[in-house]
């Protein structure tokens, strides 16, 4: 927050402390080790100064201070602790308890409640009141927030945060002094985002959550930092999960430690949206079709099955006979397994994904210049942003919220270009809303072809205000250019090429799900390889693989399901999508076609499979994962659901049972032996503690054919743009991956291209069987979104 | 005249142990004495098997609130929460035990769950005969826990 690099020095309790001027007193003790107490103040909302919990006294100063509005001065000397200070916040607490409930036993902040820290400190644990406390029935204001008002302490954070973070300003106090109390927008009930951003700020119980409410106490749980499965901005989150008797519930999910590109933010989704993975719906064994009918069958049944026709398919036809779909929310490691197996076991090129923006294309105009994609984190502190189609609202609500807060507290400047009115608009510096066929206009607009301009313009945005635009953007020398999927194809060349001319411009793609620009990364397209490399240059790929790989290319997504209808394609495989109600497939359309579907429901597609493998969610499993701006993250089990396996440890069994050795496709046993504690449920925290000490020491595990880590490896080894820091990525930061084509990438078909269009509380086949958004979509009927068939 | 002394002193133990052996006899009676004990007497503060406590509306005091769990020292106290509802009350407040297990494996009978209970609710009561052929058989559930029956006119 504070560019000021000068250095004030100052005195507290004794000790010489230093800080950047303009430093409020309370942070520059937080950095000295010198804890002030404080219930309004949040670092980087709004100054409150309404508790009074962070009384200090400075020399000179008549009264004693609210260290969350000073800023250090030179030479301030200040005690933090004496008897006064302690007196005075042992008043201010036992005026908070004056009507405070005794609810500690029952309320959800027990044991992580910064009231009762405070007592504890300040021990104002005996009121000297003798009037009844008012009591008030506790509020739902929406599916997920609930509101408890006598455990209010009044400090306004959750009104802060509503307004100036999420910039929904759903929150505010009515009435004055005594009587204040926190209302919602619509009187009784919440029309608002449902980020729970105010439930995770409130430092009491007062804002509790529907999902989390009375299921358990903190330390109860066991906390797993993973990575949120939703959209493509790869949130960092800590998920609590407590046992179950089918094996671990998740049950809360938040970024408390602001470990992480999110800091503390997570939406609907991350914070709520983890309930599909105790869905009652969930397939619990595997399934094989018998008599025209899928029937539960044994796990041996299942592969057999798998391997016998797999294998006599590849007799018969080759690997021409396979077609091969891939998943937008399985790991890297897993993709670029799927991919493996597919060209070198199955002998095809016939794979492919749902593609959600144009990622080879822009690999490809990135080519040389790897440096110049965008993390998330360049959102935070750039000087100018330029936004290209997309609604980050709600389709990337993190990059929103870094949008909203770089503005906010940098000053950044925000461009918009859409053809449609984005909420982010307000933060906007200029606008411009252009036809929806415009963006390639607009591109060349850019570069400098004024004769598209009147095209352009239309009843919202005019030549001049176009023009003026593009002044400010060629003015900006430190700017990053984020675009969603209207940009593609040759728009998407242009555009790149037309940045890099200058320096400082950076650039970021917006695909839709959480590892889908990991899909894209690890290969899984019909002519091209991991990395983007084309089939022509296998190279290292075709070293490895030992196998002959197939040289030309292969079927896409669209194609294979039109064989598949046209009963020309013998099997089918598909790894976590439903690519059948994206086409819109009915059962008993596919002709001839053995149809393998890994899953964890019975999607449109999954109905219409030969056989039916259950599978685990990227929140029970390990491995890593991509977001859409190139960040590479670690995805570790935090959830447990008996009967469901990951999908990399289906794929090397259906290999295995095919009689190809697991080692061919999973480079394992290379590494040390060693104890390394369980790997799933309760204790699965430690084989991460095992893992990341294994990797200071320079040894590794990847015992086991269905470590992923043994995968690892063998990207970071084969994959261009994959060679990051492993300690730091298994220290669970975010690493920066720099994927860039060799120059021409094989030109991809942007008509392939199918954009999820999420909202905030949609998330294709996930939120389908999300109880949570269901419900938050029902309570917002009427003014619901646009929703779509879901197609990942 | 030490002898004589001896003598008295002898003389007066005796009396003692001659005086007691034609007293009735004070050892208990158990295990063929009444009552659920079997004759067995206890001091008030003897920590047995423990019984969960049930409120004057007959609704049980526990909340779940984990913090005899966490005051374990044997960490033996095993139990899951559930919100109450309207139609499904069991307890006065929001929360209740659904799951309560206590593993008298581990249990060492220290006190300190009933010591951390905010609402009374877990106590030791007097059972003592936990004697199992099958250690399974020594986790304790709620049902077995909970005081009998609530008081009759409120019986829902
Ligand atoms: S808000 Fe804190 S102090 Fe108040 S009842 Fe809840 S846990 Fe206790
Ligand atoms: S859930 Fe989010 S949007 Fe809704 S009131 Fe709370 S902070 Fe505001
Ligand atoms: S509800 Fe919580 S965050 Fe909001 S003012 Fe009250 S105590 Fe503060
Ligand atoms: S912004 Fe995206 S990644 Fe972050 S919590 Fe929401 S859905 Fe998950
Ligand atoms: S028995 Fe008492 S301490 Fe234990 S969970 Fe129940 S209310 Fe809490
Ligand atoms: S933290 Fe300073 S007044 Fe609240």
């Amino acid at each position: 927050m504070v560019e000021n690099t000068q250095l004030v020095s100052l005195t507290v309790d004794g000790k010489k402390i230093s800080a950047p001027a303009g430093t409020l007193l309370i942070d520059a003790c937080k950095a000295s080790g010198i804890e002030i107490p404080s219930f309004c103040y949040y670092p980087g909302l709004s100054l409150q100064a309404a508790c009074r919990m962070c009384v200090v006294r400075i020399d000179k100063m008549p009264k004693l201070q609210t260290a969350c509005t000073v800023p250090v001065a030179e030479g301030m000397v200040v005690t933090s602790e004496s008897d006064e200070v302690r007196q005075a916040r042992k008043a201010t607490i036992e005026i908070l308890l004056g009507n405070h409930p005794l609810d500690c036993p029952v309320c959800d902040a027990g044991g992580e409640c910064e009231l009762q820290d405070m007592t504890f400190t300040y021990g104002a644990a005996e009121s000297r009141f003798m009037e009844a406390k008012a009591h008030k029935e506790e509020q739902q204001w929406s599916p997920v927030v609930f509101f408890d008002r006598p455990r209010c302490i009044l400090c306004y954070r959750c009104v802060r945060v509503c307004g100036e973070v999420m910039d929904v300003w759903a929150l505010g106090v009515q009435n004055r002094g005594v009587n204040s109390v926190i209302a919602p927008n619509m009187g009784d009930h919440l029309e608002c985002e449902e980020c729970g951003q105010c439930i995770d700020i409130c430092p009491v119980g007062a804002l509790t959550s529907g999902a989390y409410r009375y299921k358990t106490r903190p330390w109860e749980m066991n906390h797993v930092g993973t990575v949120c499965t939703h959209c493509g901005d790869g949130c960092k989150t800590t998920l609590g999960v407590r046992r179950a008797d089918n094996g671990m519930e998740i049950v809360r999910g938040d970024n408390r430690d602001k470990s992480g590109i999110n800091g503390d933010f997570l939406c609907i989704k991350g914070r709520y949206a983890f309930d599909f993975q105790q869905h009652p719906d969930r397939l619990k064994q595997p399934l094989v079709r018998k008599d025209g009918k899928l029937k539960p069958a044994t796990w041996d049944e299942a592969f057999d099955t798998i391997a016998k026709r797999f294998n006599a398919i590849r007799e018969q036809h080759g690997g021409a006979g396979f077609g091969v779909i891939g998943s937008t929310r399985t790991t890297n490691e897993e993709n670029y397994l799927l991919q493996k197996f597919a060209r070198s076991v199955l002998g095809t090129n016939n794979i492919d994904h749902h593609r959600t923006a144009d990622y080879p294309a822009f690999a490809a105009a990135l080519a040389g210049k790897p440096e110049m994609a965008a993390s998330l984190r360049d959102f935070e502190k750039t000087p100018a942003i330029l936004l290209i189609g997309n609604d980050p609202t709600h389709q990337h609500p993190m990059l929103a919220t870094a949008i909203r807060n770089n503005v906010r507290l940098h000053g950044a400047k925000l461009f918009i270009v859409n053809h449609e009115g984005l909420k982010l608009r307000r933060q906007s510096k200029a606008y411009a809303h252009i036809p929806k066929d415009g963006y390639g206009k607009f591109i060349a607009f850019l570069g400098g072809d004024d004769a598209v301009a009147s095209a352009l313009a239309n009843g919202h945005t005019n030549r001049e205000q176009l023009m003026a635009m593009r002044e400010m953007l060629r003015g900006e020398h430190q700017l990053v250019i984020v675009f969603g999927a209207e940009v593609r194809g040759k728009d998407l060349e242009t555009l790149v090429k037309l940045g890099m001319s200058h320096t400082g411009v950076k650039f970021a793609c917006l695909g839709d799900y959480a590892n889908s620009r990991g899909a894209a990364d690890m290969g899984l397209y019909p002519d091209l390889l991991p990395g983007f490399t084309p089939l022509a240059d296998a190279g290292d790929f075709a070293a490895e693989y030992g196998a002959s790989l197939p040289k030309s290319a292969g079927m896409d997504l669209e194609k294979m399901v039109d064989a598949a209808k046209a009963g020309k394609l013998p099997a089918m495989f598909v790894v976590g999508a439903n690519p059948m109600a994206r086409y819109n497939v009915q059962l008993g359309e596919l002709k001839n076609c053995f149809l393998v579907v890994q899953d964890m429901f019975l999607t449109e597609t999954a109905a219409m499979a030969d056989v039916v493998l259950p599978a685990a969610n990227a929140y029970e499993k390990s491995g890593t994962m991509t977001n859409t701006y190139g960040d590479l993250q670690i995805v570790r089990p935090a959830g447990d659901f008996a009967g469901a396996k990951p999908d990399l440890e289906l794929i090397v069994r259906i290999a295995d049972r095919m009689g190809v050795a697991p080692q061919s496709l999973v480079p394992f046993g290379r590494g040390t032996r060693a104890d390394m504690g369980q790997s799933r449920g309760a204790q699965s925290g430690e084989a991460d503690r095992h893992a990341i000490w294994m990797v200071a020491q320079g040894i590794e595990p990847k015992v086991s054919p269905f470590d992923p880590q043994a995968l690892l490896d063998e990207i970071q080894r084969l994959v261009p743009g994959y060679g990051f820091s492993r300690l730091n990525l298994f220290a669970g930061n975010d690493v920066p991956t720099h994927t860039a084509g060799k120059g021409k990438g094989a030109h991809q078909d942007p008509e392939l291209i199918w954009p999820a269009n999420d909202t905030l509380f949609t998330s294709g086949t996930l939120g389908r069987y999300s109880n949570t958004l269901n419900s938050v979509v029902e309570a917002h009927e009427g003014k619901r979104y646009p929703t779509q068939v879901e197609t990942d | 005249m030490s002898v004589l002394k001896d003598i008295g002193a002898i003389a007066k133990g005796m009396s003692i142990t001659f005086g007691e052996m034609f007293q009735p006899t004070v050892v208990e009676n158990y295990p063929d004495g009444p009552g659920p004990f079997k004759g067995a007497k206890f001091q008030e503060r003897f920590r047995g098997l423990h019984v969960l406590q049930r409120d004057e509306n007959g609704l049980e005091k526990c909340v779940a609130c984990f913090l005899c769990a966490a005051a374990c020292p044997s960490n033996c106290i095993y139990i899951e929460a559930a919100e109450n509802t309207e139609e499904h009350r069991i307890s006065g407040a929001e929360r209740y035990a659904k799951v309560y297990n206590i593993d008298y494996n581990r249990c060492i009978f220290c006190g300190y769950c009933v010591e951390a209970c905010p609402t009374d609710a877990i106590t030791h009561g007097h059972g003592f005969e936990l004697a199992a052929f099958n250690a399974s058989n020594l986790v304790y559930r709620k049902e077995q826990l909970l005081m009998p029956t609530p008081a009759p006119q409120l019986q829902r």
